[in-house]
């Protein structure tokens, strides 16, 4: 089983890294899987990473590219929503990479 | 152009997997911009039906997942009425209704059918 | 587009034959397998007209008599069915 150890606390990962329990999210989280990803989070990923959480919440599922390109669109406008933007800032994977650092589970669409 | 497929979901929300199963076929497809359609007919109305709380039956919200449709490039939904109108359901904002002879001409269109 | 449909439910305990009825188009066919051969049975096969086929070795196990409205196959038949329709719908 992988875990991942932040302050006194440690978490249950799968597999593939995702985190097993979503209440287990918070930004320190986020911040530590990134830095496993050398990725530094910055506010452009934040409003992604918050987006994301926020699709989960409405339609219980994670999207794979496509629909998320689709959904950022609409929420932040096409200069934010197409595929140069969100492969720039989660290293060529956004729906997996993205998925992973807002704590929810690996996108079941993404095949 | 590749070919085109309807899935008929015909089973109820909560009574096993197809239901899942058909909507999984569906939002695949659409995020691989297959043109694709989904039609609830028979029992498979009833995953069209308000309210439903899939927490008390500890199952993943069919209906919200529903709603996803859209963006993942799937707009043609479609509810027999027929169904619909045998089990009192009002006609639902998210399923164009159709007629029997309407399904018949809508089954024709697509090159591939995947009943479930 | 002519389309074969696959029923294998016996229409006395599923609607699937009946569904299926309700929405077959004029070129399509109805193949009936399993206790789908039961479906002989049912007058309302016969009424609407269309093609109908019943896999004989299901056919033969029930004992269901073939009326003249029908036609039974077997394996082959049903593969080189398959090819003859433009689309197969299976009511799984």
């Amino acid at each position: 089983m992988n875990t991942l150890t932040i302050g006194s606390r440690t978490l249950e990962l799968d597999k593939d890294g995702y985190l097993v329990d979503l209440n287990d999210w918070s930004t320190d989280v986020a911040n530590v899987l990134a830095a496993a990803e050398t990725l530094e989070l910055t506010a452009d990923h934040w409003e992604i990473l918050e987006l994301l959480r926020g699709f989960y919440a409405e339609f219980q599922l994670c999207p794979a590219t496509r629909p998320l390109i689709k959904y950022t669109a609409l929420k932040l406008g096409p200069e934010k929503g197409n595929s140069l933007h969100l492969n720039k800032l989660f290293n060529g994977t956004p729906a997996k990479l993205a998925a992973k650092l807002a704590g929810l589970p690996r996108p079941t669409n993404c095949l | 152009m590749s070919k085109s497929l309807l899935v008929i979901s015909r089973q109820a929300p909560w009574s096993g997997p197809s239901a899942r199963e058909a909507l999984d076929i569906v939002l695949a497809g659409g995020a691989f911009d297959l043109p694709i359609g989904l039609l609830f007919m028979d029992d498979g109305v009833f995953q069209l039906a308000p309210h439903q709380d899939a927490k008390a039956v500890q199952q993943k919200d069919l209906s919200a997942n529903l709603q996803a449709l859209g963006l993942f490039g799937v707009d043609d939904v479609f509810a027999c009425s027929h169904s619909l109108a045998e089990r009192g359901l009002a006609t639902p904002g998210s399923a164009e209704p159709l007629d029997s002879d309407a399904i018949t001409q809508l089954i024709d269109r697509y090159d591939q059918v995947i009943t479930l | 587009m002519s389309t074969l449909h696959v029923v294998s439910h016996s229409p006395f305990t599923d609607s699937r034959l009946a569904s299926c009825l309700r929405v077959c188009g004029t070129e399509d066919a109805i193949l009936l397998c399993g206790d789908g051969a039961y479906g002989l049975h049912n007058a309302a096969l016969h009424t609407k007209g269309l093609k109908v086929f019943v896999l004989a070795e299901d056919m033969q196990a029930r004992n269901v008599t073939l009326p003249d409205w029908a036609d039974s196959l077997d394996y082959a038949g049903f593969v080189q069915l398959s090819i003859d329709y433009d689309k197969v719908n299976t009511w799984l």
